[in-house]
C-alpha cells in the first residue's frame, strides 16, 4: 500500500547538492488532489527542503509518525490527531487548510437530497428512502467522517441499502456509479474521477462536511533521527502568505478545492 | 390537482452488471385498487417495486407518470420489509416527512398526533423509535409513509417479519388505506395475504410478468401452468 514518491528527484535544482531532505506522510485524498505537485517545488525553491512524500491513509500516516519513519504528517482526522499528541508522538498540531466532502448521487436524485437543508437531513432522506448508499468501509479518514455524519443524523447504518465496499475512493465511486447509488467523496477525488456517467454532486456546503487538514511535526524527543529543524521550517512555510496564495488559487475543473485557514 | 396516476411502464428494464433483474415490463396501473405482486424468490418482486418507485434507474424503457417525475415523487410512498427508524422519538419520526416538505412544526405535530391515533401509536409518541417492537415499528413505518397522503403506496413484504397478530393489524390498516382511495402496490410471498387484499395480481417469473389479471379470476383459474403450480405450492423454476 505504501507508495513512496521521491518527488525531489523530479526537480533537482542547482542548489540540490546542499538541499536538506525530510519525510512527510500525507493522505491519499491530498495526493489525489494534485496540490502536492504545486506546493513541493515552491517549498524546495523557498526553503531548500526536498520533501519525500509518503502517501497513505490518515491512520497509517500517524502510525508512521509514531514509529519515527517520517518527520511530520499532514492529515485530516482531529480526534486521531489529538490522541497522537496525547501519546507524545507530536509536539503540537497546526491547522493549515480545509477541503470538503460532497454527496454524489444519480442525476434523477431518487431520495431528493438536493432539497435537503443540512447534511443530517440529506442522509435521513437517503436512509428513509432506503436508496443505495456506498460506503468506503475501509477505516480511512473519509470513512470516519462519513460515520460521524450518520451518527450525528441519528441514523443506524444497517440494511441492504447500505453497502460498505472496503476500498479506496476511486473504487467506491466506480461501485456507486455502477449501482446508481449515493456516496460521500472528497470534492477533489470526484472532480478528478473520469467515469461520472449519470452522476453528479447533489449535496454540498454544510460546514459539518468540511475536512480540516493539520500539520503535526513528530516529537524529536522520541527519536534522535527526527529532522526537527526542516520540519519547523516547513511549518513556517505552510502558514505563510506564499502558501495561502498557492492553496487558495489551486483549481481543478475551474473549482477551488482547498481553503487556507492557518492562524499566524 | 392533476393525478400522478395512471402509471405506465413501457419496456422498463433494470440491469445490474450486465444481468437483467427485471423486465422488459409493460404495464399500466390505474387510479384505484390493490395490486399484489407475487412470484418465486428471486423473480424480481422487490426490483419491480423499486423500479416503479424510481429508486433504481431503468437501463431501458420508461416508467411514465401522468405528471412530471418530481411531482410524481412527492405523491408516492414506500414501505420496506425492514423499515429504518431515525434515532428520535416516534413523534419526531412521524413529523419528519412533513418537515421535509416544509410544514411548520406545529402543523406537522398536529398531523402526526392525528395519524398516531389511527395507527394505535399514541401511547408511544415520546418513546425512542428504535425501542419499538417489530409490529409497532411497521405501524410507524406505514403511518410515516401515509402522513403525506400519497396517491400511491408501495409496500414490499410489509408483514414478512411480523407475527400473526401484528400481521392482522397491518393488513387491516392497508385495507383501510386502499378503501380510503390510496392506490396500493404490494409484494408478498404470503398467498393468504394476497387473496385477502388483492384486487388484481401480477405473477412474476424470471423478472418478467408471466401472468396478470383480476384477483378473482387469477386465484380461481390461473391461465398458465406455472401460476397454477405456484398457487399449488409447487416449486416453480
Amino acid at each position: 500500500m505504501i507508495r513512496a514518491l521521491l518527488l525531489s528527484a523530479l526537480f533537482l535544482s542547482a542548489g540540490s547538492a546542499s538541499a536538506e531532505t525530510m519525510r512527510l506522510a500525507v493522505t491519499t485524498s491530498f495526493e489525489n488532489s494534485g496540490l502536492a505537485d504545486i506546493l513541493l517545488p515552491q517549498i524546495a525553491a523557498d526553503t531548500g527542503i526536498d520533501i519525500e512524500l509518503i502517501v497513505v491513509g490518515t491512520g497509517q500516516a500517524l502510525r508512521l509518525g509514531e514509529a519515527g519513519d517520517v518527520d511530520a504528517v499532514l492529515v485530516h482526522s482531529k480526534a486521531a490527531e489529538e490522541a497522537f499528541i496525547t501519546a507524545g508522538n507530536a509536539t503540537h498540531r497546526r491547522e493549515i487548510m480545509y477541503n470538503d466532502f460532497v454527496i454524489i448521487g444519480p442525476d434523477d436524485d431518487p431520495a431528493g437530497i438536493a432539497q435537503a437543508g443540512d447534511a443530517p437531513e440529506a442522509l435521513a432522506r437517503i436512509a428513509t428512502a432506503q436508496a443505495p448508499f456506498v460506503s468506503r468501509g475501509d477505516d480511512s479518514g473519509t470513512h470516519k467522517a462519513e460515520l460521524a455524519l450518520w451518527n450525528a443524523a441519528g441514523i443506524p447504518t444497517e440494511g441492504d441499502w447500505y453497502r460498505p465496499v472496503g476500498a479506496g475512493m476511486g473504487a467506491a465511486l466506480n461501485t456507486a456509479v455502477g449501482m446508481g447509488a449515493y456516496v460521500l467523496s472528497d470534492r477533489a477525488s470526484w472532480l478528478k474521477f473520469g467515469n461520472k456517467d449519470g452522476m453528479s454532486i447533489l449535496f454540498e456546503g454544510d460546514p459539518a462536511m468540511f475536512n480540516q487538514y493539520a500539520y503535526l511535526p513528530v516529537n524529536p524527543a522520541r527519536y534522535d533521527h527526527i529532522k526537527a529543524g526542516p520540519a519547523a521550517r516547513l511549518e513556517d512555510w505552510l502558514v505563510s502568505e506564499r502558501a495561502e496564495v498557492l492553496i487558495n488559487g489551486y483549481r481543478v475543473a475551474d473549482e477551488q478545492l482547498f481553503t487556507f485557514n492557518a492562524e499566524r | 390537482m392533476v393525478a400522478a396516476l395512471p402509471l405506465t411502464l413501457t419496456g422498463a428494464t433494470l440491469r445490474r452488471q450486465g444481468k437483467t433483474l427485471i423486465g422488459p415490463v409493460d404495464l399500466t396501473l390505474g387510479r384505484i385498487g390493490v395490486t399484489v405482486v407475487i412470484g418465486p424468490n428471486g423473480s424480481g418482486k422487490t426490483s419491480l417495486l423499486r423500479m416503479m418507485h424510481g429508486l433504481q434507474r431503468t437501463a431501458d424503457g420508461r416508467v411514465g407518470w401522468s405528471v412530471a417525475d418530481a411531482i410524481a415523487r412527492e405523491r408516492q410512498a414506500y414501505v420496506f420489509q425492514r423499515p429504518i427508524a431515525l434515532r428520535r422519538s416516534v413523534l419526531a419520526n412521524l413529523m419528519f416527512p412533513l418537515r421535509l416538505r416544509g410544514a411548520s412544526r406545529a402543523q406537522a405535530e398536529a398531523q402526526a398526533r392525528a395519524i398516531a391515533d389511527r395507527f394505535d401509536l399514541s401511547a408511544m409518541l415520546a418513546q425512542p423509535a428504535p425501542s419499538l417492537s417489530g409490529g409497532e415499528m411497521q405501524r410507524l413505518a406505514l403511518a410515516r409513509a401515509l402522513i403525506t397522503e400519497p396517491e400511491i403506496l408501495f409496500a414490499d413484504e410489509p408483514c414478512a417479519a411480523l407475527d400473526g397478530q401484528a400481521t392482522r393489524q397491518i393488513e387491516a390498516l392497508l385495507a383501510g388505506t386502499a378503501a380510503a382511495g390510496t392506490r396500493l402496490v404490494m409484494a408478498t410471498h404470503d398467498m393468504g395475504q394476497a387473496r385477502r387484499l388483492a384486487s388484481d395480481v401480477i405473477f412474476l417469473l424470471h423478472g418478467r410478468i408471466h401472468e396478470t389479471g383480476p384477483a378473482e379470476t387469477f386465484f380461481a383459474a390461473p391461465a398458465t401452468p406455472e401460476a397454477k403450480a405456484f398457487l399449488n405450492g409447487d416449486i416453480v423454476e
